[in-house]
């Protein structure tokens, strides 16, 4: 079974998840930075300005006033007295007028801007003449300047600072409108952004308990295949011992108790020559069955063969052997040169495996001939054993036998791969592939 | 004052700000009552809610016979036209000697329906008796003194019918230096029961306005031509200013030129200060020199102000009475003909927070010395005061006392019950009303009693009194500045009407020596510019003295019971 690691699926999406918060800052820090400029650049600047105008109208009111007073107020003082009101006035105005003007929104034409700096100018000019026609003495006339020009004047100035604040509302509330609609954008694009944070948030969750249960699957019949190995280990270990302990039992116990009992006889003094050598040469058979039933028992615990003719020689051993004690009709097929290439501790695996195959094949196959190819090229050693029987059961589960187990560690200690395959013809085809270099 | 929080018992606590506060041993013992003073101011409400009603009114010291013993003035309002249901005049009370007062109204002839604001007293015509002019809403009045204990209503023969107004502060100085008082109007706002908008607070009921809903008006100035009438010099000598809203005025020479300066403090308009160029024109400073604003350059609602050299820096400072959370402004004059407000910086500021002052003046009242200040407040009306969370109009005056120029402690409660009991205070005035060496205390109320006050000082301070009569100058000396050293220190004031809020102060000076037994040098600097120095004078008099002629006659003082306890002074 292949496993995703999930740390590195997990770190993608951070990686994700961070850039999209990264690039979601930036746009809000643009909208914003626009807004503000907006802001500056238009509302505060506007409000400065609406300022200035509202201090110039209320100066302008002052004179107005002041105007009304110095022409009908019956008990009251000559034009000349609200010079230095008007002198004080006029340097609050200009004052004013000044910052307006530095203030001033683009939006509003020259020629608006000459005519009320003209208005202004004709105002002062007009006021200087009448307070002089007063300290003169020449009270009418300076009224009456004052009555027709000075009024007329002071009446255009605050009709068109009267329309630059109705332009300075429209402007201000035109930039409101654009504000407004920046705030609503960028509302919009928050709850998209949201939306999509909510999305990958919710896959990315989604996949890793995914991968945490397949994880977690894998892992419980990793543990379950463990503790199978390890019951059957110790069983196969008990019945290995059972049945060295019943060989000697029979073979050797018998053997030594026939061999006592004929030595015993041998040694009378009534037995004769004859006997004596009937019984010894009994005695040498049963000795020699002993010694081949010895034989026998090593080479089944480790094939000794292995260590002197080598795999190609042990395989060919082992085949013909078999061959001979279950009557199977075994192919028997080599290609390469095996000498000295394989190590031991790789060899007595791959002849494991060969001996297990073939078992299955006796036991379980019914096939009456199988087929054992080894082969070498230049990396790799190949092992392929096939039968034409009933073939593996479907289920794996069932073919959980210790064996299968066995052969796979084994195929794992070697570094090699082992498969079980169902040929067209039918029956199994088990192959190993192990690496030759170290 | 230190706080001690956690004091176990009441008494460690009464013990221990005994101990912690010093005291200043003024007692100021109420005497309204056995002087005889049955005076109630009336506003004329009907339920009309007039602008002036709530303004009115201030009183002054003066003695009009001559005897010596200060007199009192108490100017009243009257009902309005179409709503009278009562006579009510002004009130001239006799001091028969010694703080004992008697009504004379009706024989003085002053007896006459005026709907008066404040009062201020000049020997105009420089015949030796103390004239009165009256500013009014409607037409301010002038009053000659005939000497027989009767005053007669020159208005028209002055010259000053027509006059009519919302006047408020009025003050008599020789501004041309001619020898001659010249009269100085402050008006107020262009108002007129026609006029009157309507102001409310809670939506409903009409209220009291603010100033902010009338224009303001020129004050005016009245040259004295010396034959008994007035000519309007206000556009010559360049006072004319029909935006300012005047309510206090006060006389002093903040650039030490020897020429009479004037302050006028404006409500809700910038205050301003008329600098005397000499020549009968003046030129308006207050801007430049940091007295028109407060420190955060707003204009508040000034009301009455005084001068005085408070620190005996030899310039004086001025304090101008505002509205409650304005604060009292205190300018400080830094000697270089500029100002600067030390109000939000020392204890006034604290102190004065919370009160709607108006009348104000510096008196050295425990005579240690160091000129205190003294505040009369009180709030415009009932809904107002209920709107910012005040109790009712009544407040508590303020006795602020100098402690070195540096520090200021508020010793109303100290100076007795009846003196830091709430009142709607406006006017206020002091006079040696005993001529026991200290100053008494008179504080009128708006729609209430005027209040006498005997300073019963309880120290072993001394006093000395200057009474000064012009020859050259104006007779009545007004613009003389006295300068008093003793015990290392120089003590200056000036001789001056007007100041306070609708009020006028009686005309000889007093110095405190405090322990001093005797002034080691008195300089006298006459309006005419003639200086006069005399040394060696003993506290506990009065020296009346004549400009050219010295000192002509000197009259102890009374004896003043000796205190009690012996932690009074420092
Ligand atoms: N060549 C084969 N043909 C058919 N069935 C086989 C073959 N090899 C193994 N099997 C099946 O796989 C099972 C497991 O085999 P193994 O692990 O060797 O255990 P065992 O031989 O002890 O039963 C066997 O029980 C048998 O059913
Ligand atoms: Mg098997």
């Amino acid at each position: 079974m292949v496993l995703f690691s999930p740390t590195s699926r997990s770190l993608v999406g951070l990686a994700v998840t961070l850039l999209a918060v990264g690039l979601f800052s930036w746009y809000a820090l643009r909208q914003v930075e626009g807004l503000s400029d907006l802001q500056t650049r238009i509302i505060d600047r506007n409000r400065r300005d609406s300022l200035q105008l509202l201090r110039i109208q209320n100066n302008l009111q002052n004179l107005g006033f002041s105007m009304r007073d110095m022409t009908t107020r019956t008990a009251g003082y000559p034009v000349a007295a609200w010079k230095a009101e008007f002198e004080r006035t006029r340097f609050d105005l200009d004052d004013a007028f000044r910052i307006e003007h530095e203030l001033g929104p683009t939006s509003r034409s020259d020629q608006q801007q000459q005519f009320l700096e003209d208005s202004v100018s004709q105002f002062w000019a007009a006021a200087e003449r009448a307070f002089q026609l007063s300290g003169e003495g020449r009270e009418e006339q300076a009224q009456a300047l004052v009555r027709d020009i000075l009024q007329t004047r002071h009446a255009s100035i605050a009709g068109t600072v009267a329309r630059f604040l109705v332009m300075n509302n429209e402007a201000e509330q035109k930039a409101a409108a654009e504000v407004r609609a920046i705030y609503s954008n960028v509302e919009r694009n928050i709850y998209y952004f949201l939306l999509a944070a909510v999305v990958v948030i919710c896959g990315t969750s989604v996949s890793l308990i995914l991968q945490n249960r397949r994880v977690f699957r894998s892992l419980d019949q990793l543990s379950h295949q463990r503790q199978v190995l390890a019951r059957k280990l110790i069983t196969m270990q008990e019945d290995m011992f059972r049945s060295i302990a019943r060989e000697l039992h029979d073979e050797f116990g018998q053997v030594l108790t026939a061999v006592g009992a004929l030595l015993a006889r041998a040694q009378k003094p009534e037995t004769s020559t004859e006997k004596l050598a009937k019984s010894l040469r009994e005695t040498q058979q049963i000795v020699q069955e002993a010694l081949d039933g010895v034989r026998s028992l090593s080479v089944r615990l480790h094939p000794n063969v292995l260590d002197d003719y080598g795999l190609e020689g042990a395989v060919e051993w082992y085949v013909r052997h078999i061959s001979e004690q279950t009557g199977l009709n075994i192919e028997c097929v080599k290609e390469g040169d095996f000498a000295g290439v394989v190590p031991p501790e790789t060899a007595i695996h791959v002849y494991r495996i060969l001996q297990e195959s073939i078992n299955n094949v006796v036991r379980h196959s019914d096939s009456k001939r199988a087929w054992v190819r080894l082969r070498r090229n230049a990396r790799k050693l190949e092992l392929e054993i096939e039968d034409r029987g009933v073939g593996l059961p479907e289920d794996p589960r069932t073919a959980e036998g210790l064996g299968l187990v066995g052969m796979r560690e084994r195929a794992e200690l070697i570094r090699g791969s082992l498969t079980f395959s169902r040929p067209a013809e039918g029956g199994t085809l088990v192959r190993l592939e192990a690496p030759l270099t170290a | 004052m230190t706080l001690y929080p956690r004091c176990p018992a009441l008494l460690v606590c009464v013990a221990a700000a005994a101990l912690a506060q010093p005291r200043s041993g003024v007692r100021l013992t109420d005497v309204t009552k056995e002087a005889g003073l049955a005076f109630v101011h009336n506003t004329g409400a009907f339920g009309a809610m007039y602008l002036p009603e709530t303004m009115g009114a201030g009183c002054a010291f003066l003695d009009y016979n001559g005897d010596g013993w200060m007199d009192i003035l108490l100017v009243n309002g009257m009902d309005w036209p179409a709503h009278k249901k009562q006579r009510t005049t002004p009130k001239l009370y006799r001091n028969k000697g010694g703080g004992a007062f008697v009504d004379v109204t009706h024989a003085s002839g002053l007896d006459v329906e005026i709907y008066g604001m404040g009062a201020a007293i000049g020997d105009y015509d420089n015949d030796g008796l103390p004239d009165i002019f009256i500013s009014a809403v409607g037409q301010n009045r002038l009053f000659r003194n005939k000497g027989d204990g009767r005053f007669e209503d020159v208005t028209r023969a002055a010259g000053l019918i027509g006059r009519e107004s919302f006047s408020a502060a009025a003050l008599w100085f020789d501004y041309d230096s001619d020898g001659r008082l010249d009269l100085f109007v402050a008006n107020y706002v262009r108002w007129t029961p026609e006029s009157d908008i309507f102001c409310t607070i809670d939506g409903r009921r009409k209220s009291y306005c603010t100033p902010e809903a009338y224009r303001g008006e020129t004050s005016w100035l009245f040259r004295n031509k010396g034959d008994g009438t007035f000519e309007d010099v206000t556009v010559k000598a360049n006072l004319f200013d029909s935006t300012s809203k005047a309510l206090g005025a006060a006389l002093l020479d903040f650039d030490a030129d020897g020429l009479i300066d004037l302050f006028v403090a404006n409500d809700t308009q910038p205050n301003k200060l008329y600098r005397n160029l000499g020549k009968g024109r003046f030129q308006e400073v207050a801007v430049a020199s940091g007295i028109a604003f407060s420190e955060d350059g707003k204009a508040r609602a000034g009301m009455g102000t005084d001068a005085a050299d408070f620190d005996l820096s030899g310039a004086p400072s001025v304090a101008v009475t505002n509205f409650n959370n304005e604060m009292l402004a205190f300018f400080r004059n830094t000697g270089d003909g500029s100002f600067k407000d030390i109000a939000p910086t020392t204890a006034l500021g604290p102190i004065t927070r919370g009160s709607l002052g108006f009348g104000c003046l510096f008196l050295d009242v425990d005579l240690d010395g160091w000129p205190d200040l003294l505040v009369a407040n009180g709030h415009i009306d009932e809904v107002q005061g209920a709107h910012h969370g005040d109790s009712g109009r009544a407040q508590s005056p303020h006795l602020v006392w100098n402690r070195g120029g540096r520090s200021f402690l508020d010793i109303a409660a100290e100076a007795g019950r009846a003196f830091v009991a709430p009142k709607v205070g406006r006017g206020v005035a002091v006079a040696d009303i005993d001529l026991d060496g200290d100053l008494d205390i008179l504080i009128t109320e708006n729609g209430g009693p005027a209040h006498l006050f005997r300073n019963d000082l309880q120290s072993d301070n001394r006093g000395i009194r200057f009474e000064l009569r012009g020859t050259v100058s104006n007779r009545d000396a007004i613009g003389a500045l006295v300068r008093v050293e003793v015990g290392g220190r120089k003590l200056s004031q000036l001789v001056k009407t007007g100041s306070s809020y609708l009020s006028q102060s009686e005309l000889p000076l007093t110095f405190g020596l405090g322990h001093n037994n005797r002034a080691d040098r008195v300089t006298i600097r006459w309006p005419s510019g003639r200086v006069e120095e005399f040394s060696n004078l003993a506290a506990g008099q009065t020296y009346r003295c004549v400009e050219g002629a010295g000192i002509r006659e000197r009259i102890p003082l009374a004896s003043r019971p000796r205190p009690a306890s012996t932690n009074g002074p420092r």
